[in-house]
């Protein structure tokens, strides 16, 4: 049976709200190592509040624990960071060895860019000279935790065709124990914006690759964002999961020979202390696909 | 083939913080380039929705990494929320988003707000 993890976000609201679905119903947790960070008076990247937390849930229930970032910038040309990288791989390397990160995987795309904190991730082009600056990236984070990946983002322009991706990946994915993280509603997302069919996106991926799957909600920009007044749905895990990430769960759970979690997120700032039942259920029909 | 890519990652930077992202993207696509990435260029310059909300998202993670790393920044919003955020949209302009958490955005607006004599 492939386990169901939920997202620790390290805010009081969201863990006071949740805590009995986090003790009781979690398999794993799933942590953004970056969040758990500040800088110290002389810079250096240390541990704050949360981090202490997070270990202490850790020694707690015994549960295993994954790393999923959004900064290391996988799109980065080692030229552009090198001080960086080499204080973010440090960081990292201190905190697996107090997590056991099962894996560590990080959004596609590029945060940083020409030196400038662009803080989202932007799409790269798909280029064979791209892939390998990705899989470089990957490479210097295997040195630090041996399994690591990244997961398709959610992008609302692209350099290309939204079903070339699955092409672009599989140029990228060409060594042992580099992994894909599956992000449905991030298919489903891009499906919306880009106006394609989710499962045939689905239906181009090596499946092989997949080590997680993400599920969670998401919600539409608002008309006034936008000159031509027009909506987008956006990756903003604030809601419940859509039936269609449902129905694509249950279509790509049986086809994941590697697949080793599934992790509904859900981001803090969104959850009231009513929400625990409807994200119990969401947790409890993730087991139910997981298991069949 | 590294030296156009390095040169392709300013140019995104550049469109995605310009105050008309499309305008700066479809400029960028005339320059010189590989055919693949004079491609990929073109290619976004046409999804203008697209382009337009990515920049406003770096723009509005900007503004939060700001109001969680200055005081004085929280403060002003708190007293003058649309005079702060015409200073803001000149800050943004003037000073290139270099860094990458609330403490170091704190740091860029206050050397910015002294040669601007702002935000007192």
């Amino acid at each position: 049976m492939v386990p169901v993890g939920l997202t620790l976000q390290p805010e009081e609201a969201y863990l006071d709200a949740l805590a009995p679905l986090l003790d009781e119903d979690a398999d794993y947790y799933e942590v953004a190592p970056e969040t758990l960070w500040r800088r110290d008076a002389a810079g250096a990247l240390v541990p704050n509040g949360f981090h202490k937390l997070f270990l202490e849930r850790r020694e707690r229930t015994g549960r295993p624990f994954v790393a999923h970032g959004v900064g290391l910038s996988l799109g980065t040309s080692d030229d552009d960071d090198p001080a960086r990288l080499l204080a973010w791989l440090n960081r990292i390397r201190d905190d697996h060895r107090r997590f056991e990160f099962a894996w560590y995987t990080d959004h596609l795309g590029a945060t940083t860019l020409d030196g400038r904190a662009l803080t989202l991730p932007v799409p790269l082009p798909m280029t064979p000279q791209m892939a390998a600056r990705v899989r470089t990236r990957l490479t210097h984070l295997q040195t630090v935790v041996p399994d690591v990946g990244f997961e398709n983002a959610v992008f609302y322009f692209l350099f290309g065709r939204p079903l070339d991706e699955p092409a672009f990946f599989r140029a990228i994915l060409t060594e042992p124990r580099m992994h894909l993280l599956l992000d449905l509603h991030n298919v489903y997302t891009m499906g919306r914006n880009f106006d394609f069919d989710p499962n045939d996106y689905v239906d181009r991926l090596d499946l092989s690759r997949v080590i997680e799957i993400h599920i969670s909600g998401g919600s539409d920009s608002e008309p006034a964002w936008l000159p031509s007044r027009s909506t987008m749905r956006l990756d903003s895990h604030d809601g419940p999961v859509p039936e269609p990430v449902w129905a694509l769960l249950e279509r790509v759970v049986p086809r994941c020979p590697g697949l080793r979690g599934v992790t509904l997120e859900r981001m803090e700032g969104t959850v009231e202390a009513g929400d625990t039942a409807l994200l119990r259920e969401e947790v409890r029909r993730a087991k139910r696909i997981a298991a069949a | 083939m590294s030296d156009a890519l390095r040169r392709f990652d300013r140019a995104v930077a550049d469109a995605l913080t310009a105050a008309d992202p499309v305008t700066a993207l479809r400029e960028a696509a005339t320059g010189d380039w590989p055919p693949e990435l004079r491609d990929a260029l073109a290619a976004a310059a046409e999804q203008e929705d697209g382009v337009r909300l990515t920049a406003l998202l770096v723009v509005k993670l900007r503004f939060e990494r700001l109001v969680q790393g200055s005081r004085r920044a929280g403060e002003w919003f708190d007293r003058d929320a649309k005079d702060f955020t015409e200073a803001f949209r000149r800050y943004h302009a003037a000073v290139p988003p270099t860094a990458t958490e609330p403490r170091g955005e704190a740091e860029l607006f206050e050397r910015w707000c002294g040669t601007q004599g702002a935000g007192d």
